[in-house]
């Protein structure tokens, strides 16, 4: 069993890529893969399970208790038998997130629900790596492959090499390493450059370049991923395409982070910050 | 109510009571794990409603701890709230809040804290200036808390005192079990403390240090008297607390400006047997070598008596972080400022032990938590401040005015007999 963590900016189309992938792992490479959702959005998970219907592990937490927290309780299937389950999270604004992830992958974990017979474990982790908390996906005997979704926008560049930051402290101790980067087209200029620069600089590849195609938008309208609803599509392949250089990624590196200074020279020549 | 884990509450509990020996009752909001994730909301008010029910009581003061305030808690909000879902209940109590966690600042930052939030909740702007002063004592004990009303009593001024926990943590015994004890500053008085024509606050840095610690700059701390002169123009004098002659006359000087009437002779002949008193013992503490530690303006306060008595400080140490210890040790010793003392802020027992290595005191005065490098060192410790777990009565010292001196002084006179005695070869029965 492999777990993988996919960390990114914000509104990167994080989770949209990581739903498609897991798809695609298990429609065209057979593979049996589970999604933990870290978001306390719990937004990881809708387009395999067709909607948000399902019960979050905290809210199963605050309404019914710990020892209520059950596998079968909190974990659905969908699309290709991908199980899936949400950490969720406090109302916005009140608590601690953080500690919802901690206790929600430690909770999974003590019942068992990664199970033998899993090929993957995929973790959905918000934004950015913003506190312990949020580390927790790469913490000893978590996952040990990291994939950062970005684009060729410089915030995006930017919070990739942070999520760096936060690789480089866990790396040495709990064998986490990065795969990649994942670049999700947004169709800026000589982005594949850019972002094939950056990943030689902190010394990755970018594993695929995922091309902008409005299919992704539609299936996710209906709540699928481009695989469910067209696995003939252009997109579905370049999605293939992805999981397979993931399954047989050799490549596996602890990050050298830019500079400050250095990662704004790059944005400078890549003209993006006009 | 402490809002936080069980232990917080359990911890200070235990800290007060082998102080006070006193039963003193902490609620706590009880966190767990999923009240770390969820928020505290539930609890604090399953809280306030269990307090309310068992205890009806007219002030519910809460404070944090490390965990709410780590997490993020917005304490005031939660008041508010539940202000809100039970507007118009009658006996609703007034709500105080103080923020507390133990990694900003120390416990006597947070007394200060506490003090102040008191005020700020419940000081409410009359008419027209009273001829009343407030006085912050500080935390002192429960004797001299009634000391210090004596005092003002005999100088007939109308005296708001807070905090007053002179019998609430200093009771008679009781046939049945009381879960509040009487006694305390009235709300009332908190109430027209914003319309006192001063505050007198006993102590010059309180909680100036209070959130120093991490951030470096401190600008959200202030005392109540800062508050009320802020708010409310009510103005504010700072005067050392009351230990040994010199820093007592200053208290009283100022009680005879406010009164317009001269000290009474009670304190003058109270005054004129210390001195002499001073004369009898100089022989048995002159140059003694001396380590003062514990609150800052307590160090302060003892620094300058031990001073005017001849022992010379050679170490004051403090865990506070003001940055205003050693500079206010100069104003008050004044000439008495020893040119060669060492003033340690934000000093760890361990720092102070290795220090004291090299001095080699003959003396240390401070609370309980010295009291194993006085024995490692084999040197008499005189036990005041807070805490004292290890000897009983704490709540009875008097340290405060003329008399609290005369106490204080025989106690040290007496320690360092004790210990010449202890290690005397021969058996001298005159010392």
């Amino acid at each position: 069993m492999k777990k993988i963590a996919f960390y990114g900016k914000g509104g990167i189309g994080k989770s949209t890529t990581q739903q498609n992938t897991a798809a695609a792992m298990a429609h065209f490479h057979g593979q049996q893969v589970f999604i933990h959702g870290c978001d306390p959005k719990a937004d990881s998970t809708r387009m395999i399970l067709g909607g948000m219907n399902q019960k979050t592990i905290m809210d199963t937490l605050r309404d019914e208790g710990a020892e209520m927290v059950t596998a079968d309780k909190v974990i659905s299937k969908g699309f290709g038998n991908i199980r899936c389950c949400e950490s969720g999270g406090p109302e916005p604004g009140v608590g601690c997130a953080g500690r919802g992830v901690i206790t929600a992958i430690d909770l999974m974990e003590t019942h068992g629900a990664y199970t033998e017979d899993l090929n993957y474990v995929f973790y959905d982790v918000l934004g950015d790596v913003v506190c312990g908390g949020f580390a927790m996906p790469i913490r000893d005997g978590k996952a040990q492959e990291v994939y950062i979704i970005c684009s060729g926008e410089m915030m995006a560049v930017y919070a990739a090499n942070n999520i760096c930051k936060g690789l480089v402290k866990y790396a040495r101790q709990s064998g986490v390493r990065l795969g990649g980067l994942v670049c999700n087209s947004r169709k800026v200029d000589k982005e594949w450059e850019f972002i094939e620069e950056f990943a030689a600089a902190i010394g990755t590849q970018m594993i695929h370049f995922v091309p902008r195609d409005n299919i992704v938008q539609k299936a996710e309208f209906n709540k699928k991923t481009v695989i469910e609803y067209d696995a003939e599509s252009n997109q579905a392949k370049e999605y293939s395409e992805l999981a397979r250089k993931i399954i047989e990624n050799q490549m596996f590196v602890i990050p050298q982070p830019l500079s400050m200074d250095q990662l704004e020279a790059m944005v400078v020549k890549y003209g993006i910050a006009d | 109510m402490l809002h936080g884990s069980q232990g917080c509450a359990t911890y200070i509990r235990r800290y007060l009571i082998s102080h006070f020996r006193e039963p003193v009752d902490i609620a706590s909001s009880n966190f767990s794990e999923e009240t770390t994730i969820f928020g505290g909301n539930r609890n604090f008010n399953t809280g306030i409603d269990n307090i309310i029910r068992q205890y009806h009581p007219a002030v519910i003061a809460i404070a944090s701890t490390c965990l709410s305030e780590t997490i993020g808690e917005d304490v005031q909000r939660l008041i508010n709230e539940y202000k809100t879902i039970h507007a118009g209940e009658k006996d609703l109590p007034a709500m105080i809040y103080a923020s507390t966690p133990s990694y900003s600042g120390t416990h006597y930052d947070g007394f200060h804290e506490a003090v102040c939030a008191a005020v700020k909740s419940l000081a409410y702007a009359g008419d027209k200036t009273g001829k009343h002063i407030n006085l912050f004592g500080n935390f002192i004990s429960p004797e001299d808390i009634r000391h210090l009303k004596e005092i003002t009593g005999d100088f007939g001024i109308d005296t708001v005192l807070f905090p007053d926990y002179s019998q609430t943590l200093d009771s008679v015994s009781w046939d049945a079990y009381r879960r509040i004890p009487e006694g305390g500053t009235s709300i009332a008085g908190l109430k027209r403390s914003a319309s006192a024509m001063l505050s007198v606050e006993l102590g010059y840095i309180l909680n100036s240090g209070g959130r120093n610690g991490a951030v470096g700059e401190n600008n959200q701390s202030e005392s109540a008297g800062e508050y009320l002169q802020k708010q409310f123009d009510v103005p504010c004098r700072k005067t050392g607390l009351p230990v040994g002659v010199n820093e007592t006359d200053r208290f009283f000087d100022l009680l005879s400006s406010v009164s317009g009437k001269a000290v009474p002779e009670k304190y003058r002949e109270q005054r004129g047997r210390l001195i002499d008193l001073y004369i009898d013992g100089h022989k048995y503490v002159s140059c003694k070598r001396a380590v003062i530690y514990g609150e800052e303006d307590l160090v302060v306060a003892l620094a300058a008596f031990a001073a005017e008595t001849g022992i010379r400080p050679v170490l004051c140490a403090s865990g506070g972080e003001s940055g205003k210890l050693k500079d206010t040790l100069r104003n008050v010793l004044g000439d008495l400022y020893p040119p060669d003392i060492i003033v340690g802020q934000g000093m760890s027992f361990e720092r102070m032990e290795s220090l004291m290595t090299e001095l080699k005191p003959d003396l240390m005065i401070g609370n309980s938590k010295g009291y194993y490098i006085a024995r490692k060192m084999d040197i008499p410790l005189v036990r005041t401040g807070f805490p004292i777990h290890d000897r009983i009565g704490a709540a009875h010292a008097r340290i405060l005015g003329y008399e609290g001196a005369i106490l204080l002084f025989e106690q040290i006179v007496n320690t360092i007999l004790e210990d010449k005695q202890r290690k005397s070869p021969v058996g001298y029965k005159y010392m």
